[in-house]
């Protein structure tokens, strides 16, 4: 949600007319700073109101100063109607400009993707931790993002894990990369679905106690400290367990990581 | 907006909930396939119009926030409305949106914009986006209807969500779902649980609602949400849950801790939200 609504100074009005005419008349740049200087409140709110959480604020807002510069340019104040009527779409579009000239639309998916493995890792930590999984609150609190985000985030590991795994990414055709390719290596879940089919007979060639950790942990969806408790060694044994069943699995099976 | 939308959602004005209109748009944007960026056009002009209705609609006080949102080929078309003081005459309504940009920036944003009045007091703000979203809706036949009620069960707090047809309900549901668990504390492993319930039910109660609409009430209390789902035919609500140890739905219901009812044609379901 954006916040309070922030109203430039312009309602002051000492001498706008003025300004514009010094500046688009007669070409002085003290006057071109004032303006600018007095509508930059109006850049910055609309830069908060237009943007996500996966842009950087500061590239944005230069964006909307950018727009501002060419409205206070462009600005016919002849007319009669306010400054603000035109500067809000001209800054408004400079931004979207911006994300469609940066391809934000098909980076988006990627920036998501990022932080639901931040928020699936601190999950999954804080689930470690105290055996039960955190709320909401408590996710947004530790990882400082909003509630919005953290929502946002949950939604896409539920998207992640009911998609195939295989199935190209939306707007990726250019490299055919699948959502399972773009978690990253670290994932020891979506690593096990990459390996995939083959995993299933390389799985007879590890010992039984190896076996019974990666189904407690893959298929009944147990953490690594409920993992520990059940079979009686420490978290940190677990974690370095499955990560060694998982680089043998992986040297068993003919398909190296990220390269499918 | 003539007709009846796909989605329907009363809420108070309290800021909170702006979050839930915004968390229905992602539903519906998904099931439309539509572009991030033109949804982001969306969501900023909307979350403005809401926030003015949470700002100055009620003159500090609280009332509705009513939002529809259809989605007819090629376009989403958005009504923000307040039964509150209604509109100022002239310049007066710009200002009238947060402190004066917002209207600037709803125009900016959409290809269409009207104010009215409301009959009886209040104004609405239609909006139209166009947008190249591949699928459309047309104008639901059926509804369904979810009912939010936030703590208190006074009819003055009853938030609703009317959805239609059931790809929309199956993408906007949970959304709203997850949002209202959060709000009751919910751990999120819970939310997931009561997502899934609630889409599987949604799947079982398919053909066994009655009249032409159904709805969905769910009570916001910490740590447990109630969820009551009919008019469903007479006796069908007693078997969804007779069924329920042969269908998925069994484990879900055992983990969440719930407590069921059935009275008459309304399926009662209360949701646990922490360990017991």
């Amino acid at each position: 949600m954006s916040s309070a609504a922030i109203t430039p100074r312009a309602g002051v009005g000492d001498g706008l007319p003025a300004l514009f005419a010094r500046w688009q008349k007669g070409g002085d740049h003290a006057a071109r700073e004032t303006l600018i200087e007095r509508y930059t409140p109006l850049a910055r709110s609309l830069a908060r109101r237009y943007g996500r959480s996966s842009e950087p604020f500061e590239d944005l807002l230069q964006v909307a100063l950018l727009g501002l510069v060419k409205a206070v340019d462009r600005f016919d104040a002849e007319r009669g109607s306010p400054f603000q009527s035109f500067a809000v779409p001209t800054i408004l579009g400079e931004m979207r400009r911006y994300f469609r000239d940066s391809g934000w639309a098909v980076h988006v998916p990627r920036g998501a993707q990022e932080r639901a493995l931040k928020v699936r890792d601190a999950q999954e930590r804080i689930s470690g931790a105290h055996g039960q999984a955190p709320t909401v609150g408590q996710l947004a609190e530790y990882l400082e993002l909003g509630t919005e985000e953290v929502l946002d985030a949950l939604q896409a590991i539920r998207a992640y894990e009911t998609v195939s795994l295989d199935a190209p990414r939306p707007g990726g055709d250019e490299d055919a990369t699948s959502f399972g390719d773009s978690l990253g290596v670290d994932d020891e879940r979506y690593e096990l679905v990459e390996l995939d089919a083959t995993v299933k007979s390389a799985l007879g060639q590890l010992p039984p106690r190896d076996r019974l950790v990666l189904r407690l942990r893959f298929v009944e969806d147990l953490t690594q400290t409920e993992i520990a408790d059940r079979v009686g060694i420490s978290q940190m044994q677990v974690s370095r367990l499955l990560r060694r069943s998982l680089e043998h699995l992986r040297a068993l099976t003919s398909a190296p990581a990220g390269t499918r | 907006m003539a007709g009846n939308p796909n989605v329907r959602l009363r809420f108070l004005n309290r800021p909170e909930n702006v979050l839930l209109v915004r968390q229905a748009l992602n539903g519906l944007a998904e099931a439309l396939e539509m572009d991030a960026l033109e949804l982001n056009d969306v969501t900023t002009a909307v979350t403005e119009a809401c926030n003015n209705v949470v700002l100055h609609a009620y003159g500090g006080e609280e009332g509705p926030l009513e939002v529809e949102l259809s989605a007819p080929p090629g376009e989403l078309g958005v009504v923000v409305r307040d039964r509150g003081l209604g509109l100022r005459p002239g310049a007066e309504a710009d200002e009238h949106l947060s402190g004066g940009i917002g209207l600037p920036v709803i125009h900016a944003l959409s290809s269409r914009v009207e104010l009215r009045d409301v009959a009886g007091g209040g104004t609405e703000v239609e909006m139209r986006f166009a947008t190249g979203a591949g699928r459309s809706f047309t104008e639901p036949q059926a509804r369904a209807e979810l009912v939010v009620a936030d703590g208190s069960p006074s009819s003055s707090d009853t938030a609703l969500l009317t959805v239609a047809p059931a790809p929309v309900a199956g993408s906007v549901l949970p959304r709203v779902l997850s949002a209202l668990a959060a709000r009751a504390y919910f751990p999120t492993d819970r939310i997931r649980d009561a997502q899934t319930l609630v889409e599987v039910l949604l799947e079982r109660i398919d053909g066994s609602v009655t009249a032409s609409h159904l709805e969905i009430a769910i009570t916001v209390v910490p740590h447990s949400l109630e969820l009551r789902i009919g008019p469903l035919e007479s006796g069908r609500a007693g078997r969804l849950l007779e069924a329920a140890p042969s269908a998925n739905l069994s484990p879900l219901l055992e983990r969440l801790g719930v407590g069921q009812e059935v009275s008459g044609e309304t399926l009662a379901v209360r949701l646990a939200g922490g360990r017991t």
